[in-house]
């Protein structure tokens, strides 16, 4: 999953909050609880500490300190309700300690004697043997004669604890298993509102130059993506429209071009006949001439390139092998290579059929062979193979030239880009021939590419749907 | 022979017409459809050559318009558009040739001829040139009696060169003729062939018959021979 999609950072954070919200909500209601707990045990040992007031103040006198005692177990019976009671005087000297519970779970006798507290009524805790704890209230009470007392009384904490330690329990549990379905839901959620985002950006990429005029899927739902693939909509076809007129542009300089360059032809032409001409004089028009002539090639290239890119190639569509065809172009530019000593070999066994304008796609064998052996120094090598691939025809040229540098290599299909150009311009041509060859691809719904090592040689792929295969082959023999 | 040159863009109709009359054409000239009309309805043209972007009416209608009413001199269709709908449509019309421009004028020329069924500079069966022998029916060529051996390329290429004698060929003709389209304006394979060809022809002997007309093309022909 890529950590980075907005999918995975909305996922993330909302898992962040929801873990943050839920540990507070775990901690503040652990707190609320035990406070709560806790201060009823206090509330009702208080409520003890306060009943136990009068029976001092009133019996202590006439009873004596033994019989006080005997008279709080009568009535509150500490022992059997694991209740602890200790009245205390000042001096720290313990008038009554009640005895240990039945259940002998603590021992009176081990609680810390008292520290004289300063409010009227205050609580504490006390630690037991294994872990537990026994919460303790004061009660000061100054009898008429001017004697005071503290009362204490505790209750172990043992309740209050267990139902801590389920709670603790509970949220350990609990807020995991709530966590994982909140996520799931958020997940689903996410994925649900940002579907249509992956789909708009796959037809997006989808789109190109050649097929400028399709436009995106608007989901019909009045939301933001809906207003962004508008947007995105309209934005194509600012881009279609200014293609188009850029098309046309070209289409009307080139168209327009062709009368003036014929004129300028025609009379160069009938200049260079005049008998009187002087030698050099005659150069010179020949060098016009021949720049006449670069400038007609141009034209005829970009107009050649316009009617492609408009898709008006189709009127010569027809069957063909395409091995064949190379192998014959092969066989015809021979003597270019062997000119220059490069070896030409020719790898087309036949039966490679695609459909399409055969002159054009001769033209693609044609430029690409012929850049091979211009870019290829003498004793270099040019290969050139044609074969079937997957459902598709794969036309190979490759060559042992001086090779494109890897920066140049994106931009070589490109109207008049040249790699050097003051070399180029000494070999010739007119910077079109591989946009040329990009253009006739396109037009058959193929593609070509390019590879390259730099002093060790070029390599480029055509690629064209193969035709498809004929159910009646009446003219075929054998 | 008697023709009609229809052309509105009155230096292309210029350089055509002057350089037909060079060639003891009689050439008349319509700048506009209309005038093209009435021209093609007076008198008996041999050839037309019709140029389909005119202002006010459409070449192509004008071709039918003239097919209709029994005109029957042979039509060279000039146009700056070459799809093959265009031609097809042109053809269908009833044009007998077609040039897309920028054309050279030799080209023009060598159709010109060609419709008027009036004979390439040699339509004997041996080419001689000088002393250059170029045998069409069994394709053999000698030259100064020495039997000379050449690759079929070579072979075509000097055939057109000598059927030509005398004329400039542009690298375009050439490349049209011998080779086919799809070679247009990127190689230099006419130069590479036309080397290799004077190597055989040409070096052995005193006398050089092919002439290098820079800017122009190729020509085959005896020095001071025009």
């Amino acid at each position: 999953m890529n950590t980075r999609s907005l999918k995975f950072q909305l996922l993330g954070w909302y898992a962040l909050l929801l873990a943050s919200g839920f540990g507070l909500l775990g901690v503040a209601t652990y707190v609320a609880l035990e406070r709560s707990l806790t201060g009823a045990v206090m509330d009702s040992q208080l409520r003890r500490a306060r009943q136990l007031v009068p029976l001092l103040l009133e019996q202590r006198q006439p009873l004596g300190d033994q019989r006080l005692g005997e008279e709080i177990e009568a009535r509150y019976a500490p022992d059997r309700n694991d209740r602890f009671v200790r009245i205390s005087r000042e001096d720290g000297s313990v008038l009554y300690l009640s005895a240990p519970p039945i259940d002998q779970s603590f021992d009176p006798a081990s609680l810390p004697p008292p520290a004289w507290p300063s409010a009227a009524e205050s609580s504490r805790k006390a630690p037991l043997l294994g872990g537990r704890q026994m919460l303790l209230t004061s009660h000061k009470v100054q009898a008429p004669e001017g004697m005071k007392y503290l009362i204490e009384t505790g209750a172990p904490m043992d309740d209050v604890q267990a139902d801590m330690r389920h709670w603790l329990t509970f949220l350990g549990v609990g807020l995991p298993v709530e966590m994982a379905l909140a996520l799931g839901g958020g997940y689903v959620l996410v994925k649900r509102a940002l579907g249509p985002v992956d789909r708009i950006a796959a037809s997006a990429e989808r789109i190109s130059s050649s097929n400028l005029s399709e436009r995106l899927p608007v989901p019909q739902t009045g939301d933001e993506l809906e207003r962004l693939s508008v947007a995105l909509n309209h934005m194509i076809q600012r881009l279609e429209e200014a293609l188009q007129y850029s098309r046309r542009f070209v289409a009307d300089a080139s168209h327009e071009l062709r009368t003036p360059l014929t004129i300028l032809r025609g009379e160069i032409e009938s200049f260079v006949q005049d008998p009187r001409l002087t030698a050099d004089r005659r150069e010179q028009l020949g060098s016009v001439l021949e720049e006449v002539e670069h400038l007609t090639h141009i034209v005829e290239g970009l107009f050649a390139m316009s009617r492609l890119d408009a898709g008006e190639a189709q009127s010569e569509w027809v069957r063909f092998d395409l091995a064949q065809l190379a192998a014959a172009t092969a066989d015809q530019m021979a003597l270019l290579a062997e000119d220059k000593k490069i070896r030409l070999s020719c790898v087309a066994n036949g039966g490679v059929w695609v459909e399409g304008d055969r002159s054009r796609l001769k033209q693609v064998v044609v430029n690409l062979l012929d850049n091979a052996i211009k870019y290829t120094p003498p004793e270099g090598a040019v290969s050139l193979a044609v074969k079937a691939v997957d459902g598709h025809a794969v036309l190979e040229v490759q060559d042992t030239g001086i090779g494109i540098p890897a920066e140049a290599l994106p931009r070589i299909f490109e109207r008049f880009f040249r790699v050097d150009r003051a070399r180029s311009r000494e070999q010739g041509g007119a910077g079109l021939g591989l946009s040329i060859v990009k253009s006739i691809c396109a037009a058959h719904y193929g593609r070509v590419e390019a590879t390259s090592t730099p002093d060790k040689g070029s390599h480029f792929r055509v690629e064209l749907p193969l035709a498809k295969p004929q159910t009646k082959q009446p003219f075929q023999n054998s | 022979m008697r023709l009609l040159l229809i052309e509105d863009e009155k230096k292309v109709a210029d350089i055509v017409s002057r350089g037909l009359r060079a060639e003891r054409f009689a050439v008349d000239v319509a700048y506009d459809g209309s005038e093209g009309w009435e021209l093609a309805s007076a008198a008996d043209y041999d050839l037309i050559i019709l140029d389909l972007m005119l202002p006010g009416v459409n070449g192509t209608e004008l071709l039918r318009r003239l097919r209709r009413k029994g005109c029957n001199a042979a039509v060279l269709v000039l146009t700056a558009r070459d799809a093959t709908q265009d031609k097809v449509e042109n053809f269908e019309a009833g044009a007998d040739d077609y040039l897309t421009k920028p054309f050279a004028f030799a080209e023009l020329l060598v159709r010109v001829k060609a419709l008027l069924r009036r004979p390439l500079p040699s339509r004997n069966p041996v080419l001689r040139v000088a002393d250059l022998e170029v045998d069409r029916l069994s394709q053999q060529v000698r030259r100064a009696g020495k039997r000379i051996e050449l690759t079929s390329k070579e072979y075509a290429l000097l055939e057109y060169l000598a059927a030509n004698a005398g004329r400039v060929l542009s690298r375009t003709m050439i490349i049209e003729h011998v080779w086919d389209q799809s070679f247009e304006g990127l190689t230099n394979i006419v130069d590479v062939y036309v080397r290799h060809l004077r190597s055989k022809v040409d070096d052995p002997f005193p006398t050089k018959l092919i002439r290098t007309m820079r800017g122009a093309g190729y020509s085959v022909g005896e020095d001071g021979e025009e």
